[in-house]
């Protein structure tokens, strides 16, 4: 076990070595820098004086510098300062993560609420009227795409009940109540949309967990349906369930990007998206590399989890 | 939940067939609901007040004015940023030398006199290169540390105006500075290179703020702190959330400002705006066209609207016309002619918007001018069009490219419709890269491009000299529209010598009858938009130049809340 996660983690650092190539390269290959998006507007600034602040700021350097300086700020952990900002990237990632932490934890859960009673009552009510609605509603899941449905959310919300999550982020801390009510609708578009797959999946693992011997063994002994589902059926159901939780992850905190913009909430996906925008550099570098390390991280876990769920499985 | 065993049976009770067609029925029955529910009625027989007029009631104290805001304050430096993020702020904090007519003192939205803000007096030497600022004595500086509400003087100003000249973005304004003296605590006299009697206006821009020595000293910088005299202070400013001001009890005038608390959230989705206006979250919200303001009014019918005439098209198709084929002014008065811009005023602005002109109108005229006013080659005529083309040796059209960044949905439209005309009467072929926001800004600004750019000219400036010296001389660093024309170079220079406002006038309209002539700058057509106000808003009017919102936020210092 202990020599798996060792050589799963070793295995992380060239993936996380080529996306800092990938995500270094693609930000030099966009046109245009920070500096151009925070003055040009106003036409004021000669070349001679963009030139000084490029180099003041390090921009004026060969990219393989550029490359090296930056893999050393992120190997001593000191990412530095946005150039649109001139906040240190630490404290924004700060305020960030707290926020789309909460966000995809609340999504996850609302997720998997719907996904799995949903899927169970599918499987368990094969072609009978409650399986068509369980499906239909992950395909809408799956077709609706985040950004249509939040605005659908949110506009409705306004026109029926004249009522949206209140403007304005509060920490959990700062107000638990008005925190929850932020979250609560961003993270039910988010759920649903993670549900859909997740629900797929838990239908026909659970279909095809009942067709199973021991399954049939335990009706036979006349035990109650319910204790058959879920005791003998679900958990051995529910290792593909955690592989496409797993894979989903890196659609949640996609999903997030979207779903931040339209509710207003200040999380990684706003931070990225501006940062982007503007090629503030060091930001959506960094960002792009947190994000990365948590998917590995996180895919590892899931990894782990396999055990937990079926003790036959063994590490090597 | 029961849990039943699975069947395995075939027997169905709803079959996939009968599922697809009660869906199919209930998809059209929904499409026909929705269909019905468009039918209202028809948005071009509506209008709206362009002027809302200052409450006769006496003003009431207190509440909390909110806005959502799509924009987010990159720094708060005004030497470093001229951003409608920061700016849609900035001038309720901090004040300026001079100012223009709020609301509830102009005597309609085209007034653009200038008032005194910390200046109460100004005026200029014979030459018009000297001019002498008498300040307000008693104006406090926001009584936080380090002024601690320690009294302004014209060392003050003098010293901000030095730094603006020294680096950033104003410094092109600001280095027409010779030099500046304090004679006493409440004099600055400024001393020009050159004369310019419309100095006034450029220091009386949203943008020419005074911020405080003491914070440049200590921190080097103005990121972090934001200190004036204006009539709010910071309270809060937490990106990607909120800002906001609070009533500034040392203020120098007295009676002001009305309302206890500015909120503005950061809400970059306008679904989330209208939705937050919708529910009472927010007092205000701009709207682009009239169909949006009437879905708006259906759930808020005693909401306020007020229309915003535009003065001048900010955006428009920007030549290459330092190179081949744009510097043969044939070629350029065709593309004009092959423009069919009332097409893209009917459709795309429901009949609300304007043809299309570079310099404010009241500038030079009292009424708007018409598409038929603006001359020749800005009318609809492409049989002409082409003939000048064949004259100009482009009969059989060419290849071009055209970049733009998309500021609304409309203007993408805008771009296909000009493709279209240019290729349909011209057989110009346009190949349109949409670019983001850097991308497009870096190209434009950096002045390196070909072909053509769908090109603007900045969003905050009010002042003549901004709109015609700044932005057409061939000199400046703002002549985004490459213009290079001795005739508007020697009419813009002789405008800042000219006191007189006839002769001023006489001037400015020269200057458009050539860059119309010349079609220097093809202006496109363009809608000011809507704004919409809660019912208790008063003393709430966007004015000329000055919205309620972004760049013209100082607007808003001399309203009040009738709840």
């Amino acid at each position: 076990m202990h020599r798996y996660v060792i050589r799963r983690l070793l295995l992380a650092f060239p993936v996380l070595a080529l996306s800092s190539l990938i995500v270094f390269g693609l930000m030099r290959v966009m046109p245009g820098d920070a500096l151009i998006a925070l003055m040009g507007e106003s036409g004021n600034v000669g070349e001679k004086e963009l030139a000084k602040l490029r180099k003041e700021l390090g921009l004026d350097k060969p990219y393989h510098e550029q490359y090296l300086i930056w893999l050393w700020q992120m190997v001593s952990l000191s990412p530095g300062d946005s150039i649109f900002t001139n906040e240190p990237i630490p404290v924004s990632l700060r305020k960030a993560i707290p926020v789309t932490l909460e966000l995809a934890a609340l999504a996850l859960i609302i997720g998997l609420v719907i996904a799995v009673p949903i899927g169970v009552l599918s499987a368990t009510h094969q072609d009978k009227p409650a399986d068509y609605v369980g499906r239909v509603v992950a395909v809408s899941g799956l077709s609706i795409p985040d950004f249509w449905l939040g605005t659908l959310v949110i506009t409705f919300a306004a026109i029926w009940v004249h009522w949206i999550p209140p403007i304005g982020y509060v920490s959990f801390w700062e107000s638990p109540s008005r925190n929850l009510q932020q979250f609560l609708l961003p993270a039910a578009v988010l759920g649903f949309r993670l549900s859909a797959a997740t629900m797929r999946m838990t239908r026909s693992t659970v279909l095809e967990t009942l067709r199973e011997d021991y399954v049939r063994t335990a009706w036979a002994k006349g035990l109650a349906g319910r204790l058959v589902v879920y005791k003998h059926a679900l958990k051995n159901a529910l290792i593909p369930v955690v592989t496409i939780i797993g894979g989903q992850l890196g659609v949640l905190l996609a999903g997030t990007v979207v779903v931040e913009q339209i509710f207003a909430l200040p999380g990684m996906g706003r931070l990225t998206v501006e940062a982007i925008l503007y090629r503030d550099y060091p930001v959506v570098q960094t960002n792009v590399m947190l994000v990365a390390a948590t998917l590995v991280t996180l895919n590892l876990l899931v990894d782990l989890t396999y055990a937990w769920l079926d003790p036959r499985i063994r590490y090597r | 939940m029961g849990a039943s065993r699975p069947r395995n049976v075939t027997r169905r009770d709803v079959t996939r067939r009968d599922f697809i067609k009660r869906a199919g029925w209930a998809g059209a029955g929904m499409t026909a609901l929705v269909a019905g529910a468009g039918r209202g009625r028809s948005a071009a027989s509506v209008s709206y007040p362009d002027w809302i007029p200052a409450s006769a009631k006496p003003p009431k104290r207190g509440g909390v004015l909110t806005r959502g805001a799509p924009w987010d304050p990159p720094v708060i430096d005004p030497r470093l940023t001229q951003s409608i993020g920061t700016f849609q702020f900035v001038g309720l904090t901090s004040s300026r030398l001079i100012r223009y007519a709020f609301p509830e003192e102009a005597t309609g939205t085209n007034d653009l006199s200038l008032k005194g803000d910390l200046a109460e007096s100004w005026q200029s030497s014979s030459d018009l290169r000297t001019w002498t600022f008498k300040l307000r004595q008693g104006v406090k500086w926001h009584n936080i540390p380090p002024l601690n509400g320690r009294e302004l003087v014209a060392a003050d100003v003098k010293y901000c105006f030095e730094q603006y000249a020294k680096e950033g973005l104003q410094s092109f304004t600001f280095r027409e500075i010779e030099g500046m003296e304090t004679p006493d605590k409440y004099t600055l006299r400024v001393h020009l290179v050159t004369p310019n009697v419309l100095f006034p206006q450029n220091v009386a821009e949203s943008v020419t703020v005074i911020f405080s020595r003491e914070i440049l000293e200590e921190d080097g910088d103005l990121k972090k702190r934001l200190v004036g005299t204006g009539p709010y202070i910071l309270k809060e400013h937490t990106r990607k959330v909120r800002v906001v001001l609070v009533r500034n009890p040392d203020y120098y005038d007295k009676s002001r400002p009305y309302v206890d608390e500015i909120v503005i959230l950061s809400t970059p989705d306008a679904a989330t705006r209208l939705a937050a206006f919708r529910t009472g979250q927010s007092d205000i919200l701009p709207l682009n066209s009239l169909s949006e303001v009437e879905v708006a009014r259906k759930t808020n019918p005693n909401a306020i609207v007020q229309e915003y005439k535009n003065v001048l098209a900010p955006f428009g198709v920007a030549l290459a016309q330092d190179k081949p084929p744009f510097n043969d002014i044939r070629v350029r008065r065709a593309i004009s002619m092959a423009i069919d811009r009332q097409k893209q005023v009917d459709t795309i602005y429901e009949g609300h918007g304007i043809p299309g002109w570079g310099v404010p109108y009241m500038y030079y005229q009292d009424k708007a001018p018409t598409l038929k006013e603006l001359g020749p080659w800005w009318q609809y005529r492409p049989a002409e069009a082409k003939k000048l083309m064949t004259e100009a040796g482009h009969g059989n059209g060419f290849e071009t490219t055209l970049f733009y960044y998309e500021y609304w949905p409309q203007m993408t439209s805008q771009v296909q419709l000009v493709q279209q005309d240019l290729k349909k009467n011209l057989n110009i072929n346009i190949k349109i890269q949409k670019l983001d926001y850097t991308t497009y800004y870096g190209r434009y600004v950096e002045n390196k491009w070909d072909g053509m750019s769908w090109g603007f000219q900045s969003g905050h400036a009010v002042g003549l000299d901004e709109r015609t010296y700044m932005y057409m001389h061939s000199k400046s660093t703002k002549n985004f529209f490459r213009v290079n024309d001795p005739v508007i170079d020697e009419l813009t220079l002789k405008l800042r010598q000219t006191p007189d406002r006839n002769d001023q006038r006489t001037i400015t309209k020269k200057i458009v009858d050539r860059e119309l002539d010349q079609v220097l700058r093809m202006w496109m057509p363009y809608d000011g938009g809507f704004f919409l106000y809660q019912p208790h808003l008063r003393n709430m009017s966007a004015l000329a130049l000055r919205r309620t919102d972004g760049y013209g936020s100082p607007t808003t210092a001399r309203l009040w809340l009738d709840k």
